[in-house]
């Protein structure tokens, strides 16, 4: 196991993973990674404001995970997995989260997602003060403006994609560039 | 109506409305497990507090570290409601306060300063 595991560790590293967490999300994780996260930003004299950036994505993609398995009680258990994974390449930050997801939801989701890839800066602002006037949709437990967060603190459009897993369920992944 | 005091989490601010200066405050960080639930309390206390107020300056500090997507939906709410009682002719001011470094901080004040044509609302970096 321990020679498995020194493997994994080097597989990380040559991706430029710095930190990755899988398995159940849950609002712990997001208090007790977060802080670890940043005082691990600090430590490597990442300047403040990427700092706050890299911090707030992985708020937002770990709250997300959460509060559609929250969402989708049936599944509960299996939805709340996720994986979270913040690494640096070529002087950039990624920040990729993956969890499952129900295949009747993916054209809604993968729709809103393809609309914010197309918005400029300031078309992403402009739709994100829009949609925080408007009230949330019932049953989120979230505001509904996690992605556009997102997509407002990304260097480069938004990445996603879906992979079947099964009739029922997809893999999920979402990566922003900082 | 009595003084509202909840005391700060790693993830929920420190409220601190206090009836006797009318000098209110949220400080600390706001990405709560359920955001609507933390604020549910906070939001009966503003709107039966704004039903008393007359023509006493009212001043509302808002010195957050971190917030996250849905704390500032809520916020907007909460802004929305001082926009309006503004517009009725009540006195209140929202203090945004940011660290002078922190430009992000001082951009949200800003975005959220556009929407609100009654309510005077403050940018102030912390010194």
């Amino acid at each position: 196991m321990l020679k498995n595991l020194n493997k994994f560790k080097q597989i990380l590293d040559e991706e430029g993973i710095i930190f990755t967490f899988c398995g159940p999300m849950s609002h712990d994780i997001v208090v007790g990674l977060g802080s670890t996260l940043r005082n691990k930003l600090e430590e490597d004299e990442v300047s403040r404001a990427v700092s706050a950036k890299i911090f707030s994505i992985f708020v937002e993609q770990v709250q997300n995970v959460i509060n559609y398995s929250k969402v989708n009680d049936s599944m509960n258990d299996e939805m709340s997995l996720g994986i979270v994974i913040i690494g640096k390449k070529d002087d950039k930050f990624f920040i990729s989260g993956g969890n499952n997801i129900a295949n009747n939801q993916i054209e809604e989701l993968q729709n809103n997602l393809i609309q914010l890839q197309q918005m400029n800066q300031e078309e992403l602002k402009q739709f994100y003060k829009h949609k925080r006037k408007e009230c949330s949709p019932i049953n989120s437990k979230g505001a509904g403006i996690g992605f556009i967060e997102m997509a407002r603190k990304s260097s480069e459009p938004i990445e996603f994609n879906f992979e079947n897993i099964d009739s029922y369920k997809s893999f999920f992944t979402i990566t922003i560039i900082v | 109506m009595e003084n509202l005091y909840i005391m700060k989490t790693k993830s929920t601010p420190e409220i601190n409305f206090d009836l006797s200066t009318h000098n209110h405050s949220i400080r600390g960080e706001s990405y709560p497990e359920n955001t609507f639930t933390f604020y549910d309390p906070i939001f009966q206390w503003i709107e039966n507090y704004i039903e008393t107020l007359e023509q006493q300056e009212v001043i509302f500090t808002i010195e957050l570290i971190y917030f996250n997507s849905s704390s500032s939906k809520v916020l907007m709410d909460m802004f929305d409601i001082f926009d309006e009682a503004s517009k009725e002719g009540k006195n209140i001011t929202v203090n945004w306060i940011h660290d002078e470094e922190d430009e992000a901080l001082q951009e949200y004040g800003e975005e959220f300063k556009e929407d609100l044509p009654h309510l005077t609302f403050i940018i102030k970096s912390k010194v």
